[in-house]
């Protein structure tokens, strides 16, 4: 079934796009909306254990993971107090962090993999948009990541020896901003990968290896940009990467200017999801799926 | 025995003809997955790779050192990937979804086909070249001068180190015998805690932790521990014998577990082929 006439059949399944010439309809139907929204999220959250059991593996792993970086951290930096201008306790808080908020700041979606199994034809006979569609599902597994992984974590982190919390009411402000805005570059990358292997009509396991191992050594999650070798994080600071991740840690952790890095997550943001509607605009009619 | 040897010898042969077959009819393809893989691969050891130029070192680690243990990580993951290749690693998967039915009925033992039927050595070495080039240039930079028994134990620990993760591997795959829609990807999520953990010195652990990553989840086993013993960072004598000794322990475990698992397929089979199975 060609997309366009998916589309066809959603809408004449009952579903009206809001006439936006009248107020009240138009309200409804934003109300309708979030309720899809929200109802979406819920299922994808509470999906989340049956779709995949073994989930605990995958948190014991986060968890073994933070545990071996915060005591590299203080075998590297010993009794140092602050190197390039970090302190061992904000490079602890910040290790800290990125694993708490590490889902939202390696913003991954079900897409790539949705193409790679062939299920993403469903994605196109519901009665949603798909961007609404992929960030509902996405936010959803958010949710129970952050119940069952993040607040444990931060909730543990004393025993772990860290200060979970941000630097000030200030930090933390931007800090929010900072992460909706990294989500949303986040979700603007997926959408353009997605637009590209369409294109290539190239197997989403490449495309998405090469962009795991990007993003690992790009973002400044694990690494802050700041303590990378050969002034390399000078370069990589404006990057899109960092601004996914290493900004809204820099701002958690007041290790870097506020009205700098949210200006330069906006101009990403922008920029990249002026590309990936023109990209996705233009190959969505490519995408072809086998699954099996 | 020797019969058994040649059976191997010409089963590796043959894999590896498929393997350079499926190279050569689509090269682009073939390019695409080896070099994206090789990419993950080096980005695995890249976060301790950059921390140790920045730091000149990590503890007792020197940076040549630290690169010796990363091209050692990187040739246990080689050798994995070129000799246990199609999911015979990652061995869920095989039992989820009924595949070890194609296993039991090849004419030779089990173990036999499972260590010979993924042998990709072409498509699978992606992480071989860049582990042997970082072994080989900390190896010229700590002036190793490497004796006939350093050799021979250096080789004994990196088939130790793979026989442990293809046990841990095993150990929580057999769980899809008794469950093999929920525990299909299992042994992914364990080769993934294996792999990630395994390029960190553990040095600064607390003993809890430590003691925890050395038999619970047994990945300080897959490069640090040999690694300190062969670089004599560990100078007790019994070093350079604890991970081939842990490969033994975990290896029979495993395999006393896999063999119960298999007893009980015996019994109940598995629905892949059945009038509602997924294949027909």
């Amino acid at each position: 079934m060609a997309l366009d006439d998916a589309s066809a059949a959603a809408e004449s399944s009952g579903w009206r796009p809001p006439r936006r010439s009248q107020p009240l309809p138009r309200i409804t139907a934003l109300v309708g909306s979030a309720r899809r929204f929200y109802k979406t999220a819920a299922m994808a959250a509470a999906a989340y254990a049956g779709d995949s059991p073994w989930f605990p593996l995958d948190y014991l792993l986060r968890l073994a993971r933070v545990v071996v970086l915060l005591s590299l951290w203080r075998t590297v930096l010993g009794g140092s107090h602050t190197v390039s201008g970090i302190s061992t306790d904000a490079v602890l808080t910040y290790t800290l962090i990125s694993e708490v908020f590490a889902d939202i700041l390696n913003c991954r979606t079900d897409l790539i993999m949705a193409l790679w199994e062939g299920s993403i034809t469903s994605f196109f006979l519901q009665p949603t948009r798909l961007v609404s569609q992929v960030v509902a599902r996405t936010v959803g597994r958010w949710g129970f990541s952050l119940v069952f992984f993040s607040m444990p974590l931060l909730l543990a982190s004393p025993a772990l020896g860290v200060n979970p919390w941000p630097a000030s009411p200030r930090a933390a402000v931007a800090f929010g901003v900072s992460l909706v805005l990294a989500a949303v570059i986040g979700f603007a990358l997926e959408y353009l990968f997605l637009a590209l292997i369409v294109a290539l009509d190239q197997s989403p396991w490449g495309i998405e290896a090469l962009r795991g191992a990007l993003a690992m050594v790009l973002s400044g999650a694990v690494v802050p940009l700041a303590l990378m070798p050969w002034g390399l994080g000078d370069v990589l600071a404006w990057l899109p990467y960092a601004s996914m991740a290493s900004a809204p840690l820099r701002l958690y952790t007041a290790t870097g200017a506020p009205l700098t890095l949210i200006l330069l997550q906006v101009g990403w943001a922008i920029i990249l999801w002026a590309i990936a509607l023109r990209a996705w605009q233009a190959n969505r009619e490519k995408l072809a799926c086998y699954g099996g | 025995m020797g019969k058994t040897l040649r059976t191997i010898l010409r089963h590796w042969r043959l894999f590896a003809w498929m393997d350079l077959v499926w190279i050569t009819r689509q090269p682009g393809f073939f390019l695409t997955y080896f070099v994206s893989d090789m990419l993950l691969a080096l980005g695995t050891i890249a976060t301790t790779f950059l921390l140790a130029a920045r730091f000149e070192g990590i503890g007792p680690w020197s940076e040549p050192r630290v690169v010796f243990m990363l091209g050692y990580a990187l040739l246990v993951r080689a050798v994995q990937d070129m000799f246990f290749g199609f999911n015979v690693a990652i061995i869920s998967r095989r039992i989820g979804r009924g595949q070890l039915d194609h296993v039991l009925i090849q004419p030779h033992p089990v173990w036999l086909t499972l260590l010979t039927e993924g042998f990709v050595p072409f498509s699978g070495a992606m992480a071989l070249i860049p582990g042997a080039a970082l072994v080989l240039w900390a190896a010229r930079q700590l002036a190793l001068h490497p004796a006939a028994l350093w050799l021979g134990l250096a080789a004994i620990n990196l088939l130790a180190s793979c026989a442990i993760t293809l046990a841990f591997s095993f150990l929580w795959g057999s769980v899809a015998y008794w469950a093999p829609r929920a525990a299909e990807e299992i042994s992914s999520a364990a080769m993934s805690i294996m792999r990630e953990i395994s390029p960190f010195p553990l040095d600064g652990l607390g003993p809890i932790w430590l003691g925890g990553l050395l038999t619970a989840l047994p990945t300080g086993f897959v490069a640090w521990y040999p690694c300190r013993a062969l670089l004599g960072i560990d100078p007790a004598p019994y070093a350079p014998v604890v991970t081939p000794l842990a490969a033994v322990l975990l290896s029979g475990l495993a395999a006393i577990v896999f063999y119960r698992g298999l007893m009980h397929y015996g019994r109940v089979g598995s629905q892949r082929y059945l009038s509602f199975g997924h294949r027909r």
